[in-house]
This record gives C-alpha cells, sequence and structure tokens, in this order.
C-alpha cells in the first residue's frame, strides 16, 4: 500500500466522530460549571473520593464535637454560678460563726445568729438543688432528674448519684458536665482536713481545744488513731491512744495555754481545766456542708455547754467551714479548668473544620478559572471540526464531472 | 475486419462490466461492511497470424473485493475488548454513581448515626434526641436497604442481560453458518461470492461485539468461528447453540453453557471473554458481588456492634437494652447434584473474622470429611469441630451445624454477608429503648482514705454479666479481692493505677492508689440516673474502633474501601473503553483504507472506463468506415 486513499465512509464517520468526542468533553466541562463539583463518581478518582469522603467525615464529627462543647460550656457555666453563689452563702455563714465566737455572747444573741443560720442552710440547700434550663438537677450526678438534696429535720441528704455525665468535647477528649452533689457538699473533710478535736460532754472544766495542725504528716499517717488527752488535775495532762497506752504527758499551765504534740501533730489548749476533762483528737472522716452548719445550729442554740465546749465547738465549725469552702474553691477551680479546656478544644476545632473544608474544595470542587480557559478552548476546538468538516465534505470529484 | 468488431466489442462489453463494477461501488458507498470491489481486466489471447500474434481484446476475468483478513482480525479483536470494557463501565458506573455520592453516601450517613448518638449522649433525657437518634438508625437501615436492592436489581438486569445477549450470539452464529453454507455453494463454480462474504465479515464483527471471537479459513471460502480457548460456535454449515443454564448454587444467576448434538449442555462460562458477554461477567464478578458483599459486611459490623452494646446498656424503663438493628442471615446455597439430604445451619461468629468472600463447603466423606475452600480466592480455609451442634464447623468467622446425613462430593455454597444488607432494618420503636445508661453503676466507699477515685464501670460482656452488688475491697500492697452480696469472693489481684479490673463481665476502672481498707460497689444501675450516657460513649467508641477484617478495619473504612474499589475498576473499564474504541477505530480506519469506498476515486475510474468505452465505440466507427470504405472501393471498380 504505498498510496492509501480514505474511504468516503471513513472520512465522515472519523469526522464525526471527532466531533462527538469534544461535544462530550464540552458537556462534562459545562457540567462541572455549572453543578461547581469536578469530582462526580468515584470512578473520576478513586483516591480523591475517598479522601472527600474521610474529610467530611472529620468534618462532620468536629462540627459535632463543636456543638458538644457548646452544650457543655453552658453547662458548666451553670455550675459555676452556682458555686460561686454557694460560696457566698457560706461565707455568710463564716461572718457568722465568727460572729458567734465570742464567749460575751447571750445565749439569746447566740440563738439570733442560729436563726440567720437556718436561713442561709435553706439557701444553700436550695442553691444545691439549681436545675438548668430544661429542668435537670445541676448537682445530682447521672440521676439528673431526681432532686438531689432533701432537707429532713435537722438532716439534709443526697439521693443523687455518685458519677456524672462525661461528654466528647473532641477526639479522645471528655470532660465531665457537672460534679455530684455528693463530691460539692458533702464529702467536705471534716476538721483541719485530717484530723477533728473534740471536748467530752461531761467536761466541768471551761478549758477548750483548737482545730490543730499537722507538723509532719508521714509520722501522723503511720499512728493516725483517736487519742484521748486527759487531765490528770487542772496542770498534768496525758494522751492515750485507743488501746490505753499512754503516748505523752505534760504540764498544763492555765494563764497561758499550751501546745499538745504528740506523733506529728499538735493541738492548742486554753482556759481552766478540770480533773478529769478530756478532749478527743480522731481522724478526720468527711462532713457535709449542710451538716457543719447544722452542727453550729444546734451548738448556738443549746443551752448546757459550757464556755469551753462552745469554743471548741463553734471553732471546730469555723475550720470545717472553711474546708467547705475550700471544697467549693477546689470544684470551681476544676470547673474553670474544664471550661477552659472546652474552649481550647473548639479553637481548634473550628480551625480543623476551616482546614478540611478548603482541603474538601480543593479535592473535589471546580476550579472556575481552568474550567472556563477549558471550556472556551473546546469551544473553539469543536467549532473548527465542525467548520473543517462542512467545508470538506462538500468536495467531490463528481462536482466536477458534467454532461 | 471482423477482428477489429470484435476485439473491440469485447472492449465494450468489458468496460460496461467494468463501469457497472464501478457502479456498484458507488452504490455501497454507504454501505457498512461493503468491500470495494475491482473488475480484473485480462488480454484475450492473440490469434496467430504470418505477421506473429495478434491480440484479440480484452476481458474481465474476475471481480475481486479488496479484503485484508488480518486487519479484518484486528478491528473484530479491539471490537470485541472495547465491547467488554465498555459493558462493564457501564455496569459499574451505576453502582459507582451509588456509591459515590460524598453528601449523601453511606460514610455521610453513618457519621450522621454517630453524630445523633453523640447529641443523644450529650442530652440522654431528651425524648427529642432519643427520637432523632431512632431516626437517624432508621435513615441508616434505609440506605443499605436501598444499596442492596438498588445492587439486587442491577443483577436481575445483567442476568437478563447476559440471556438476550446469548440468543443474540446464537442467532449471529447461526447466520454465519447459513452463509457459509451459501457461500459454498456459490464458490463451487469458482467464482467469488463477494456480497454473502462481505455479509459474512459483517456478521462477525457483529458477532465480536458480544464475544470475542477468532475465525479460520476453510476451502469453499467458508469461515470457522471459534469462542474461547477453541471452542467452535460456526464450523462450515452449521452453528453450536449457546445456552443460559442456571448456576448449580444459585438459581438467580446464570451461567453459558453449549449445547452438543447429545442434547447435554457444558459449562463454557470460565471460557467466555470479551465482547457484552464477557463485560457483564466482569461486571457480575468484579463489581456486583463484591458490593453486595461488602455492604453485607458493613450490615454486620454496625448491627453487631451497636447490638452488643445496647445490650451491656440499661434503658429508660431500667431494662437491659435489647437489639436496634435485625441484619440478614448467612446464605447458604446447596447444590443442585446434591445426593445427600444434609442442610446447614449456618451462623456468624467473631465479626473480626468475617470476610467479605463467599465459601464452597465440600462434604468429601474422608478423613477430613467437610471442606472448605475460598471461592473468591481459591485458598482453602481450616475447619476445626465435627459439625454437631455441640460442635459446630468452625472456620473464617463461620459457625456450621450439619444437619441430615451428606454424601461424598455434596457441596454448599456459602454466603457470610451477601444477604446481610437486604435484612438490614432498626428493630426499636420507641426512644426508651435506646440503651444510654450502663448496666451498673458504682460507688466509692464513704470511710475510703485512699485517693482511688472512679473513672468508669460499665459491662463489657453482658452474656457473662450477672445482676448483683459487688464489693471491691483494697488491702496492703494493691491487692484487691472482689465479693458479691452473699460474701463469696468472685475476683481478686493485685491493682495497677489506670488499670482496669475485670470481673463477670463488669469492667471498673479506677485512678489514683486506693488505701488499704477502701472499697468501691458496683450495683445494678438505677432507673433515676437518667443522665446516665456512659452506654452512648461506649456505642460511639465502639463504632469507631477497627472491629473489622482481623482488626485491621474501622466500619467507615470498610465504606470507604468499597467505594474506592468500585470506583477503581470503572476507571480502568472506562479508560480501558477509551483506548479500545481509540484502537477499534484505527483498526476500522486501516480497513476502510484498505477495502472502502472513496468515491473520488471511483468518480477517476468511472471517467477513465467511460473514456475506454468512449474509445472503443470510436473503433467500432473506424471499424465500419474501414468496412464502407472497402465496399465503396469495390463498388467503385465494378461500377
Amino acid at each position: 500500500m504505498s498510496l492509501t486513499s480514505i474511504s468516503t465512509l471513513t472520512f465522515q464517520t472519523n469526522a464525526l466522530d471527532s466531533i462527538e468526542a469534544l461535544e462530550k468533553s464540552l458537556s462534562t466541562t459545562q457540567n462541572e460549571l455549572s453543578t461547581g463539583v469536578s469530582l462526580q463518581d468515584a470512578a473520576d478518582n478513586p483516591a480523591a473520593m475517598v479522601q472527600v469522603n474521610q474529610l467530611n467525615t472529620a468534618l462532620s464529627a468536629s462540627q459535632q464535637y463543636s456543638s458538644n462543647g457548646n452544650l457543655v460550656s453552658t453547662n458548666l457555666k451553670l455550675e459555676e454560678q452556682a458555686l460561686t453563689n454557694a460560696t457566698n452563702v457560706l461565707q455568710s455563714v463564716q461572718s457568722l460563726a465568727d460572729e458567734a465566737n465570742n464567749s460575751s455572747l447571750t445565749s439569746a444573741q447566740r440563738q439570733d445568729i442560729g436563726t440567720q443560720l437556718s436561713q442561709q442552710l435553706q439557701q444553700l440547700v436550695s442553691i444545691a438543688n439549681s436545675t438548668d434550663g430544661n429542668g435537670n438537677y445541676l448537682f445530682s450526678g447521672y440521676a439528673t432528674t431526681t432532686q438531689p438534696f432533701a432537707q429532713n429535720g435537722d438532716s439534709v441528704a443526697y439521693s443523687g448519684a455518685e458519677e456524672t455525665s462525661q461528654v466528647q468535647i473532641a477526639p479522645d477528649q471528655s470532660v465531665s458536665t457537672s460534679d455530684t452533689g455528693s463530691s460539692v457538699f458533702m464529702n467536705v473533710a471534716g476538721g483541719n482536713g485530717t484530723f477533728t478535736t473534740a471536748a467530752a460532754a461531761a467536761n466541768t472544766g471551761t478549758a477548750s481545744i483548737g482545730p490543730g495542725t499537722v507538723t509532719s504528716p508521714s509520722e501522723w499517717q503511720a499512728a493516725s488513731g483517736t487519742y484521748t488527752i486527759s487531765f490528770t488535775s487542772p496542770t498534768a495532762y496525758q494522751v492515750t491512744d485507743g488501746a490505753g497506752t499512754v503516748v505523752t504527758q505534760g504540764t498544763y499551765d492555765s494563764t497561758t495555754g499550751n501546745t499538745v504534740s504528740f506523733n506529728g501533730i499538735q493541738v492548742a489548749i486554753s482556759g481552766d481545766p478540770a480533773t478529769g476533762d478530756q478532749f478527743t483528737v480522731a481522724p478526720a472522716g468527711s462532713s457535709s456542708a449542710f451538716a457543719t452548719i447544722q452542727g453550729l445550729i444546734t451548738t448556738l442554740n443549746s443551752t448546757g455547754l459550757n464556755s469551753g465546749q462552745l469554743a471548741t465547738q463553734i471553732s471546730q465549725s469555723i475550720e470545717q467551714l472553711s474546708s467547705a469552702v475550700n471544697n467549693l474553691n477546689d470544684v470551681q477551680a476544676s470547673v474553670g479548668a474544664r471550661i477552659n479546656a472546652v474552649t481550647t478544644a473548639q479553637t481548634t476545632e473550628t480551625s480543623n473544620q476551616t482546614t478540611y473544608q478548603s482541603q474538601i474544595a480543593n479535592l473535589s470542587q471546580t476550579d472556575y478559572a481552568a474550567a472556563t480557559t477549558q471550556l472556551s478552548s473546546e469551544e473553539v476546538a469543536l467549532q473548527a471540526a465542525e467548520e473543517s468538516y462542512a467545508s470538506l465534505a462538500k468536495l467531490s470529484l463528481f462536482n466536477y464531472i458534467s454532461g | 475486419m471482423a477482428d477489429l468488431l470484435s476485439t473491440s466489442v469485447s472492449g465494450l462489453l468489458a468496460f460496461q462490466q467494468a463501469l457497472d463494477v464501478t457502479s456498484n461501488n458507488i452504490s455501497n458507498a454507504q454501505t457498512p461492511g461493503y468491500d470495494v470491489e475491482t473488475a480484473n481486466f485480462q488480454e484475450e489471447p492473440g490469434q496467430t497470424t504470418g505477421v506473429g500474434y495478434i491480440g484479440s481484446g480484452v476481458d474481465i476475468s474476475s471481480i475481486t473485493r479488496a479484503y485484508d483478513a488480518y486487519l479484518a482480525a484486528q478491528v473484530n479483536s479491539t471490537q470485541a475488548s472495547y465491547s467488554s470494557s465498555n459493558t462493564l463501565a457501564t455496569q459499574a458506573a451505576q453502582v459507582d454513581n451509588m456509591l459515590s455520592d460524598s453528601s449523601t453516601g453511606l460514610t455521610a450517613t453513618l457519621q450522621s448515626f454517630v453524630n445523633a448518638l453523640q447529641t443523644a449522649a450529650t442530652t440522654p433525657t431528651s425524648t427529642a434526641a432519643r427520637q432523632a437518634l431512632l431516626s437517624s438508625g432508621q435513615a441508616l437501615a434505609q440506605q443499605i436497604q436501598t444499596y442492596s436492592s438498588q445492587l439486587s436489581q442491577g443483577s436481575t438486569q445483567l442476568e437478563s442481560q447476559l440471556s438476550s445477549d446469548v440468543n443474540e450470539v446464537n442467532s449471529l452464529s447461526s447466520n454465519i453458518a447459513t452463509l457459509n453454507q451459501q457461500i459454498a455453494a456459490a464458490s463451487s463454480n469458482g467464482a467469488t461470492p463477494n456480497a454473502l462474504l462481505d455479509q459474512r465479515d459483517q456478521l462477525i464483527n457483529q458477532l465480536s461485539q458480544y464475544v470475542s471471537v477468532q475465525t479460520a479459513s476453510q476451502g469453499n471460502n467458508e469461515v470457522n468461528v471459534y469462542i474461547g480457548s477453541g471452542q467452535a460456535l460456526v464450523t462450515g454449515g452449521s452453528s453450536q447453540t449457546l445456552a443460559t443454564i442456571t448456576n448449580a448454587y444459585d438459581p438467580s444467576q446464570l451461567d453459558i453453557g453449549v449445547t452438543s448434538g447429545s442434547g447435554s449442555t457444558a459449562d463454557i462460562t470460565s471460557e467466555v471473554s470479551g465482547g457484552a458477554l464477557g463485560g457483564l461477567l466482569s461486571a457480575r464478578s468484579q463489581v456486583l458481588d463484591p458490593a453486595i458483599n461488602a455492604i453485607g459486611q458493613i450490615a454486620v459490623g454496625v448491627a453487631t456492634v451497636v447490638n452488643q452494646q445496647q445490650q451491656s446498656g440499661m434503658d429508660l424503663t431500667g431494662a437491659p437494652g435489647q437489639a436496634m438493628f435485625s441484619v440478614g442471615g448467612v446464605s447458604v446455597l446447596p447444590n443442585s447434584a446434591n445426593a445427600g439430604s444434609a442442610s446447614l445451619a449456618v451462623t456468624r461468629g467473631n465479626l473480626s473474622d468475617l470476610t467479605t468472600d463467599n465459601y464452597e463447603l465440600k462434604y468429601t466423606g474422608g478423613t477430613t470429611p467437610w471442606q472448605l475452600t475460598d471461592a473468591t480466592t481459591g485458598q482453602s480455609v481450616t475447619l476445626s469441630g465435627s459439625g454437631t451442634s455441640t460442635s459446630p464447623l468452625t472456620g473464617a468467622g463461620l459457625s456450621i451445624v450439619v444437619s441430615g446425613t451428606p454424601q461424598a462430593g455434596d457441596s454448599f455454597l456459602v454466603q457470610p454477608t451477601a444477604g446481610a444488607a437486604a435484612g438490614f432494618s432498626m428493630v426499636l420503636t420507641s426512644p426508651s429503648q435506646v440503651a444510654a445508661a450502663s448496666l451498673v453503676q458504682a460507688s466509692a466507699g464513704s470511710a475510703n482514705t485512699g485517693t482511688g477515685t472512679l473513672s468508669s464501670a460499665g459491662v463489657t460482656d453482658p452474656s457473662t454479666w450477672t445482676s448483683g452488688t459487688y464489693t471491691v475491697a483494697f488491702s496492703a500492697g494493691n491487692a484487691y479481692t472482689v465479693t458479691n452480696s452473699s460474701g463469696t469472693t468472685v475476683a481478686n489481684g493485685s491493682y495497677t493505677s489506670g488499670d482496669p479490673i475485670d470481673f463477670n463481665g463488669i469492667q471498673l476502672t479506677l485512678t489514683g492508689s486506693p488505701a488499704s481498707g477502701d472499697t468501691f460497689t458496683v450495683s445494678p444501675n438505677s432507673t433515676s440516673n437518667t443522665g446516665d450516657n456512659s452506654n452512648l460513649y461506649a456505642m460511639v467508641n465502639a463504632l469507631s474502633a477497627s472491629a473489622l477484617d482481623n482488626g485491621t478495619t474501622s466500619i467507615n473504612a470498610a465504606t470507604n474501601n468499597i467505594v474506592s474499589q468500585i470506583g477503581t475498576v470503572t476507571q480502568q473499564a472506562q479508560n480501558n473503553a477509551t483506548t479500545q474504541q481509540t484502537a477499534n477505530q484505527n483498526a476500522t480506519t486501516n480497513l476502510n483504507n484498505v477495502s472502502g469506498v472513496n468515491l473520488d476515486q471511483q468518480a477517476a475510474t468511472m471517467l477513465q472506463y467511460q473514456q475506454a468505452y468512449q474509445a472503443m465505440a470510436e473503433v467500432i466507427q473506424v471499424s465500419g468506415q474501414l468496412f464502407n470504405s472497402l465496399i465503396s472501393a469495390v463498388s467503385a471498380n465494378g461500377g
């Protein structure tokens, strides 16, 4: 085949084939422009489609985390407010207790303070029963629809749950949406946080015992237990442990008061003890803020206490109130830290979302500039193909054969 | 002078015939499959004279068609490849299109479900959020079912297409055989029936659209046609009939067979390649079957993970959660030739062992009576157990119990996930049935003095959990003992901070270090704990875990894998189709350059023959004038 001749049919079909191919790519480009999507099916680019799917999943999850975060934030801010209110009440209670810690007050004056304290107690219970906008209790843990605190006579009981809801605010990061009423109000360490002190009810002297301090935590931890400080005479005392063994003993000077030290702790005793008077030192259990206030009210209302017992009990109450306030502050700090964590997580999520969206756009959305350029070049090619076909198809030798 | 006349008459006749051939060429310029014909001139043998041989004119010795068997074979083979790729691309694009949509695809629906779980977890007391979760699960079920029904519709269409294509092949091969007969008869006198040859070659080209063929020329211009590795379709004047036969396992699936003279049908499915038939078979094995199995695996994954977590939790009524999704079971298809009475009850075992392959279980009766083979990879799978209900055959994530008596040679096709998607649906009807809370609650002893605090408590294995109150008591050296309410020790061990403590299906996690004497209590959860969302989060975490394919693939990854797999098959088929189309166009152009009609060429030829014809007519006129001159010379002399 030195010379190939193009078959007339081939010339026509080939020309039509290429026009059809151009029309097809024009239509694809036009579709990209009109829909704004360049990645229509996985077959266009399977790897990119999978990436887009993954990015969409991540975006959707991230938006969910943001919305979770908003909800947690709202809840935690409500809790923060309730904790501030509770702290304010306890501070008022503290100043009333300080006021009451004055041996010159009359029994009637103490009872007046007791009445004021009762009102404060009611207010604290009401704060502890705060709800969010949906009627769910803030401090009842899982039992969100159960009222956590009920005042029954002289005691306030907790009937909420011991666990709180956790909400995810980022992948692998969850925060508690609230704190249980028991951790906020009930499980407050008693006494000075390590041990409690008390004056025996049968004491006849007027000596009182302070809340005491720990001088060597390790020594106390090794010997922790209940100890009795007994006055064998108004000027001599001895300390015995639970088994009755004497741990230490000393002389007492009622004019200056004395500091009794043993097993890593020290307590201050002042006033005039009578022979046989006893004071106890015991490891601190936990007590509730409500019980502390109620205990103070009972102390202030009681008439059968001598000045030493009164002073001992009021100073214990003051010490426990400050434990309760400290506990509230600790919870509040933890709430603040959680709000910060949510804010940080939300900032991260927002920036992630922007990244995901721009990556999705890069992978799947039409580059208008490029697509428009492509469209016009394809138009030119199609026009050229059509025009050349129309003019070439007219050419035939038969046109020149006549007669 | 008589010679001059007869010579020119032979020329007149020859050029008239040549013009007829040209005219026929021009008439068929647009006829597909027409091969341009040429009148071959041959000089008539001369007559001897005293001065030597004088030729006695011209004759048309033959009329031949311009045909190149090699180029034609190229056209046919590229036609078969194009048709195969194009059919596969068309079928695959439908599935690809269904799976691809990134805003409404399965990955998006799955994520919406996870988001609904998250929303319900943030507000576990909200009936609206629980209802939204059920709706979202419903939407997920709907989508998986839609996928399943679209794929099953695709299969039905494919089988009916297969059946009609087989009919088309039969009709074409029968016509080719008939033409072979006619060609043989017409060729017996030594002439070539060009029109019949064109028609037959055109039919072979049409046949190539359905299946890849090879041809072999025989005597008398006949051609034999073969498919696959030498399976004769047309032998001279007779053709073999193809038939669709029902698959031995799956009655809904058609195989291709060839009917022999004795009337028996042999399965030649594996021999069929190329053309629309080859494309359809590829679409079945590369697109539809893998897609339905993969969607099934995802359905089983979601149902297993969510249901197990539901059952580890407590719903709003205080009852242990019920399954949220139901899912189609394992399909077992006995071979239609089975002689024994055995039937199989197959259940799925461990989710991570489950694959998307199908399996063939064969009874050999030998020392290892049951043999399991992965039908997709052909690899044999180790089975343990004997097949009784107490010792089921286990392998490939399946548990198989045989009832009845099998006979050696009996076999079954087991499809672990193919039927799962069709039966995937939401079972829960009431928002209160969402098991948001844990089955258990935990509390720390009020007299605890250590720093150990509760982190979480939940049921991890509902099947071994027994409702009751358990006390975890710590003694010196971080040792702990778990006792039940009657004081019996159920577990003990040594505690490491942060490590979970497991007993009776319960997992308790603490942080910090508990002191000697500290206790923690795990008791059945209370219905008042409506804010407990721990089980919903356990569900969210379980759904994102790599639960599939031996713990390598998450459910989300599995959905992306199938999108990618089908996308790649479609992309390759589309690329192949484009390449093969171009190759076919080139081959066709090459063939047409040899055998097609060029009208300009024919016009020139026509002018050429016309002039030759006119010249011959002139010669006859000259012959007449010569004769007249002779007559007038003779009459002038005589007169």
